[in-house]
């Protein structure tokens, strides 16, 4: 891995033969261009493109060449993936820029678990915790510098953002448009006057907001209204302008040159707006992320697309496309209501049914299972798999739990929830409750290994990795209800209580290192390796991964409820060969007698049953 | 912080005052009143906090901290009269669009019977 900090040459070299696309990839992404930007200008967008894969190609060095020429893609996500999601200033600590000390705290503790680092947006930004973003290609140098961001991939593959779909208002590409600069009068969606859109066409619009979807601003000619499906500060870019989509293009590889394995497209449901459309989901925007594809393919294979769209889930996992030419990851956003969902009412029947749906989707492709991220839990993708009642109950829950809901505009006027905002760990456990100290624990670690144990790629947000609470104070001081789990830890208190073993942060962040330092040996565990979802009982997900060699078997049990439950096993139905069953978490090992086998689950108690 | 708690089981309804600040400092005495009153069967609460001078987070979870029990039992939190700073935290945190607040007591009770 050490040598990969050098893959990318900060000096393009023009000596080399300079780069050609494939006749095939070519084809591919003219049709794309085509589909996007008709044949008006085709030639000359097609001469750019192929320039700007050039420069980045020239950039990489004979090592990386040579490297990715034997990328097996279907081999991108293995056991070993799992991704650890933080701000680049979540942990800070004196006389250092916050990304070393990030280098450090994950150097020391991390490493050997995680191997892959989310860093949430380093850019400068105006608002929204990095997500306004105001220079692309620039390190906030608040956080630190691209070489502190390249020091990081010593250790870690490194997933970048990309903000795609708007930028602050503060950017230089904003304020040209305000001072009318002929280049970026087409950068934004503009209108004159409000009655450009009409009422019906306004109504069709679907946002996760309920601000007013067009920011007025003065410019040098005058006021005009702009697109911003955000907020007033973030302008939703215009990429019915093909000069936006090879800026941003220019961008992803910038990062690719960086650093980026995995570049998560941030919003991108709402990259292509069209008037008389919702503007979400539209083809033009599936067919951009194809196009992004299809161009880090061909110069980039090692690099992957992960789209974050926090939609019903059937709307979400159509970003898979065809498992081969769209997102290679899908954020797997059902997956966190209905953990919870199973834990708030002791009933694993609506998680287990919903996990039992998830399909393969190829070789190439597998889903992002997370619990928690720098958002709120997105209610969104169980439209359908809850019902309207059961998603308002779980969201009055979270109020109880100290939590916020955070509302859509629904385009009829009304409004519904859309993420609940909350630490995992007051989610599932109540602060003013007479529980013990351990139930809690237990509770927590039950919730997050479920996430552990499901096809696909799991991640881990750092608040969740340490069990924070709410910060609730950050809420009103703030502001804003998704304060409520983006609060800096002082790197000496989190040291400290690290090394304090009876800390709650020490107990939970020591057994969820150990869990997936477990985990991440068993290839049963690999992100596509067949599972199969049994229905024994509503007390307990239960879950069978089977190795893709088939030669192996993984029995996943866990008790989301505070009752002790005995679960009958039918050595048959499991398709176990071996009579022996062995936990790998507590090295207990069980035996089938007769085909049978009974265990006794402690309350929310975790079970890795391993055998063949 | 004062609380005056006027619980009728018979109608299922209770009226709590609160009064002075509402903060980490008294925020666990209103979760025991409202335990207390759910206890006993009065699931249609109104807080009055027209006498609320101030409330922090700690203050807004105590208000909230029943919430799905109260609905789960046909029932609510009503707010009756919150001015300036403390209605302001309702619409800051979005708790205004699940909580309906209102002018004084008389509304608010009245509300239940809508």
């Amino acid at each position: 891995m050490n040598s990969r900090v050098y893959f990318h040459q900060l000096e393009p070299d023009y000596h080399r033969p300079v780069y050609r696309l494939t006749d095939k990839a070519k084809s591919r992404i003219r049709k794309r261009m085509k589909f996007l930007y008709g044949n008006h200008q085709m030639d000359s967008l097609m001469t750019e493109l192929e320039r700007l894969l050039q420069v980045y190609y020239a950039h990489k060095s004979e090592e990386m060449i040579n490297w990715d020429s034997c990328f097996d893609p279907e081999n991108r996500f293995t056991e070993k993936d799992v991704i650890l999601i933080t701000y680049g200033d979540l942990i800070r600590g004196p006389r250092q820029k916050p990304l070393q000390t990030l280098a450090e705290f994950c150097h020391t503790y991390f490493k050997g678990a995680f191997n892959t680092l989310h860093i949430l947006p380093f850019f400068p930004y105006s608002s929204d915790r990095g997500f306004a973003v105001m220079d692309f290609e620039e390190v906030d140098p608040n956080l630190g510098s691209w070489e502190d961001i390249l020091a990081l991939k010593k250790d870690f593959k490194l997933m970048f953002d990309g903000v795609l779909n708007h930028v602050s208002s503060k950017s230089r590409w904003f304020q040209e448009f305000l001072n009318q600069n002929p280049d970026y009068l087409d950068f934004f969606t503009v209108f004159s006057t409000r009655s450009e859109i009409s009422p019906d066409h306004l109504k069709l619009i679907v946002r996760p907001r309920t601000s007013d979807l067009l920011s007025e601003f003065q410019t040098l000619n005058g006021t005009r209204l702009v697109w911003s499906t955000f907020s007033h500060d973030q302008i939703d870019l215009n990429y019915r302008n093909p000069r936006v989509m090879l800026k941003m293009i220019e961008i992803l590889l910038f990062y690719v040159r960086w650093g980026a394995d995995l570049i998560r497209l941030d919003a991108i449901t709402y990259l292509w707006e069209e008037l008389g459309t919702t503007s979400i989901h539209l083809k033009q925007s599936h067919e951009s992320i194809k196009l992004l594809r299809d161009i880090l393919d061909a110069v980039a294979p090692h690099v992957a697309l992960i789209t974050e769209t926090n939609v019903p889930h059937n709307d979400n996992i159509k970003y898979f496309s065809n498992g081969y030419d769209e997102a290679q990851m899908v954020y797997n956003f059902a997956l966190p209501p209905l953990v919870l969902h199973a834990f708030q009412n002791e009933d694993s029947t609506k998680l287990s049914h919903w996990a039992a749906g998830l399909n393969f989707i190829s070789p190439q492709a597998t889903y992002f299972n997370f619990l928690d991220s720098h958002d709120g839990i997105g209610v969104m993708a169980v439209q359908g798999i809850l019902s309207a009642t059961e998603i308002e109950q779980m969201a009055l829950k979270v109020l109880e739990h100290g939590g916020y809901i955070s509302y859509k505009a629904n385009g009829d006027g009304t409004e519904s929830p859309y993420e609940l905002n909350i630490t995992w760990y007051s989610a599932i456990n109540r602060d003013d409750g007479t529980e013990s100290f351990e139930l809690k624990i237990q509770r927590y670690l039950a919730s997050r290994a479920i996430a552990l144990v499901l096809r696909g790629v799991p991640g881990v947000y750092l608040h969740g990795l340490l069990g924070s609470r709410n910060d609730a104070d950050a809420v009103l001081e703030e502001g804003s209800t998704r304060s409520i789990n983006r609060r800096t830890i002082c790197k000496k208190d989190l040291t400290d209580a690290l090394s304090d073993k009876a800390s709650r942060i020490s107990r939970i962040a020591t057994a969820l290192l150990d869990l997936i330092k477990l985990r991440i040996h068993e290839k049963t565990f690999h992100p596509n390796a067949p599972q199969e979802v049994f229905f024994i009982s509503d007390a307990c997900f239960v879950i069978q991964r089977s190795a893709l060699a088939g030669d192996e078997k993984m029995l996943c049990i866990i008790n989301v409820t505070s009752q002790p439950q005995a679960v009958g096993l039918d050595k048959q139905k499991l398709e176990r060969e071996s009579d022996q069953l062995q936990d790998i978490l507590t090295k207990k090992k069980y035996r089938f007698v007769r085909g049978k086998l009974t265990i006794n689950c402690r309350p929310y108690e975790i079970l890795w049953l391993k055998g063949k | 912080m004062d609380f005056s708690v006027n619980c009728d089981p018979e109608s299922g309804r209770a009226v709590i005052i609160c009064s002075g600040r509402l903060d980490v400092n008294n925020s666990r005495q209103l979760r025991d009143i409202l335990n207390d009153v759910v206890a006993r069967s009065c699931y249609q609460i109104v807080l009055d906090l027209s006498q609320t001078q101030y409330m922090d987070s700690s203050g807004l979870g105590a208000v909230v901290s029943r919430i799905a029990d109260l609905r789960a039992n046909g029932g609510d939190v009503r707010i009756a009269g919150a001015k300036n700073h403390v209605a302001g935290l309702f619409k800051l945190t979005h708790l205004d669009k699940v909580i309906k607040l209102f002018d004084n007591v008389d509304n608010a009770t009245a509300s239940f019977t809508e």
